[in-house]
């Protein structure tokens, strides 16, 4: 097993996945699963990759830089080891929530939120800012999807970031994500 | 991942429009609690009532936290205190009233209905002594509500009870005078009504239930309202069938929303789930109106010529969109147009654009009936008799629920206004277009036969 983790990030052009591929695929590897987003104009992609045998990360790294020299992107390719944390291992059962944030962007305000989820054993599996500005508060929105232990104690977290949109002038709301599945999707 | 899209109309229709569960009714079955014996049976009553619901207010405290949705009524019905009391005179029904409100006390809910009788063929002595105590027991309990079913598509309509009927609303708003003849507010005479309503005041557990069972009264006139005018104000061309759209799915949606809360609510209870019953029900606030969406879609008010058409279209795709997203929808489902519950539709009542006789006509493509009408408190008892037999016709012949829930406010004129305050709402006195008091047709008694149900044009 020789598994690389590959990140590229930069300005969003056409191409960028089409030459990292094809480098892979000159090396004999194999993309096991991918993710690419886009950040306004900023592009993101995260590869797992299976190598041969003799190949290694560093040598991908270079071959990849040289491809994509011309395209201004920073990339990395990591050694990884599919040996899972601790935290992995012992997780806990957990419900998903939504926890969303609407009001004016301030400094801090992912920091303070995400300190708090932290502090409750909260994981978040997915975060998104809606920001447009403007005084509809709906276009000024942050968004946490959320792991909640079942250990947790919901009302401790509910007084936690109830104080932080205190603080910070915000309407703090935390949902059980059924609510949005079942209202949005056809079938559920 | 969620789309950021679902994530905000979700929002929005919690924060903004009004979106919220106008009810979680726990039915409970009454009938093992029967006895000849008053004290026996109010006591079997009470214990059952509050130990099956015991648990209802802390419940959906907690699934409202849950979801970030409002549970705005906890309410019980029970099976129809004309059957299961059925050996006890008046004055003991008025006392097993005030056992059904000591319980909803005790457990914290809105409202208690059940307090009914189903005449439309004939009266037992049960029912006889129930609807003798119907103005006493709604003038002495707070949180009792009464419903009497007086006609049926298969039975026609039994005008012996209705015109028992006029005098009893009359003397029960008279017994409330000092509260614009509240005990008439809590107290709804129907046509075919259906078993297993979580609305009030029509709310009862039908003899076929189970013997417990949670239903779901999901609102939101303001979420279909916000809807109408997104879509007008994004599509320059929409026409009706895309408004029908846009209503149908937008009633998916909050079905779907009452079905998950209903569901968790009966799970945690250990009870059956029962129905959703998506009404447009407004309460009387901005946002929440009914006649709002009727201006929405164009109208000059409810009440104006074009609202007959556009509100069957509303009720059907209402209930289009419910029977879409839930495989037990139930009850009442469609749109209710109450005139105290609903600021619009009051307004429309004041100014003169909304008559008893345009709101007799919605009522054939609505789904209830002549619903929180003030009326002059100088209506005879035979008068309102007969503005009750005209709404059961209506649904006897269209095979549909009506319903009549009709205030004569002592004192009162046409033009003064009402308050009953809460849910109730508040709005003006309409005028009755009544020539004589007397009515003779009503005084014949009997019973109307039964429509034939072929030939139907």
């Amino acid at each position: 097993m020789n598994k690389v983790l590959i990140s590229v990030l930069g300005s969003d052009q056409p191409g960028i996945i089409a030459r990292v591929s094809d480098i892979i695929k000159q090396h004999n590897g194999n993309i096991e699963n991918l993710s690419q987003t886009l950040l306004d104009t900023v592009f993101g992609a995260l590869l797992q990759v299976e190598l041969a045998d003799a190949d290694s990360a560093e040598a991908l790294q270079t071959a990849l830089e040289a491809a994509c020299q011309d395209m201004d992107l920073f990339i990395r390719v990591h050694p990884w080891r599919e040996s899972s944390s601790d935290w992995h291992q012992h997780k806990a059962q957990v419900q998903p929530y939504i926890v969303t944030a609407i009001g004016p962007d301030r400094q801090g305000l992912v920091a303070e939120i995400a300190a708090q989820l932290y502090q409750h054993g909260v994981n978040i599996t997915h975060i998104q800012a809606i920001f447009k500005g403007g005084s509809n508060p709906m276009d000024n929105l942050m968004v946490f999807e959320v792991d909640v232990p079942k250990d947790t104690v919901m009302q401790a977290l509910r007084d936690a970031l109830t104080d932080i949109a205190t603080r910070l002038d915000l309407e703090i709301s935390v949902q059980h994500r059924k609510i949005f599945d079942s209202v949005s999707s056809i079938v559920n | 991942m969620l789309n950021p899209k679902d994530i905000i109309s979700t929002l929005q229709m919690v924060r903004e429009e009004n979106l919220d569960l106008r009810t979680v009714t726990v039915g409970i079955n009454l009938t093992d609690c029967v006895s000849d014996d008053i004290n026996t049976f109010k006591s079997r009553v009470y214990d059952k009532i509050t130990r099956t619901a015991g648990q209802l207010v802390a419940t959906c405290e907690r699934i409202e936290r849950r979801y970030g949705i409002e549970v705005a009524n906890k309410r019980i019905s029970v099976s129809p205190i004309g059957v299961v009391a059925a050996p006890f005179n008046a004055e003991q029904m008025v006392e097993i009233a005030l056992t059904l409100d000591k319980a909803a006390l005790e457990l914290g809910v809105d409202f208690v209905g059940g307090f009914s009788a189903l005449v439309e063929k004939g009266m037992s002595r049960g029912d006889q002594a129930l609807i003798d105590a119907i103005p006493q027991a709604l003038t002495e309990s707070q949180r009792v509500c009464s419903s009497v079913n007086v006609a049926s598509t298969r039975a026609g309509l039994n005008m012996d009870a209705i015109k028992r009927m006029g005098v009893v609303v009359k003397q029960a708003a008279e017994m409330t005078a000092e509260d614009d003849g509240l005990a008439a507010a809590k107290l709804v005479v129907f046509a075919n009504i259906p078993q297993d309503v979580p609305f009030m005041a029509g709310a009862y557990l039908g003899i076929g239930e189970a013997d417990a069972v949670v239903s779901v009264g999901v609102s939101g006139p303001g979420v279909v309202k916000a809807a109408l005018e997104r879509a007008i104000n994004e599509q320059q061309d929409m026409d009706l069938s895309r408004a029908a759209d846009v209503i149908k799915q937008t009633a998916a949606r909050l079905t779907r929303a009452g079905e998950l809360v209903g569901r968790e609510v009966a799970e945690s209870l250990g009870l059956p789930f029962g129905i959703v019953d998506l009404s447009l029900a407004p309460t009387p606030n901005e946002n929440d109106s009914v006649g709002e969406i009727f201006e929405a879609i164009g109208l000059p008010a409810i009440g104006a010529p074009g609202s007959t058409a556009f509100l069957a279209m509303l009720n059907d795709a209402v209930k289009k969109g419910g029977a879409f997203a839930s495989s037990h929808v139930g009850g009442l489902s469609g749109a209710f147009i109450p005139v105290c519950e609903d600021l619009s539709i009051a307004d429309s009542a004041a100014n003169g654009t909304l008559s008893l006789e345009k709101l007799e006509a919605m009522t054939s493509v609505c789904s209830v009936g002549l619903d929180m009408i003030a009326l002059p408190g100088d209506t005879s008892a035979e008068m309102l008799s007969a503005v009750m037999a005209d709404e059961m016709a209506i649904g006897v012949i269209n095979k549909k629920t009506t319903a009549a829930r009709l205030i004569p406010a002592p004192g009162k004129k046409a033009g003064d206004h009402v308050v009953f305050g809460g849910l109730l709402g508040e709005g003006p006195v309409m005028a009755v277009n009544m020539g004589e008091q007397e009515n003779r047709f009503v005084r014949l008694g009997g019973r109307i036969p039964a429509p034939i149900q072929s030939l139907v044009n």
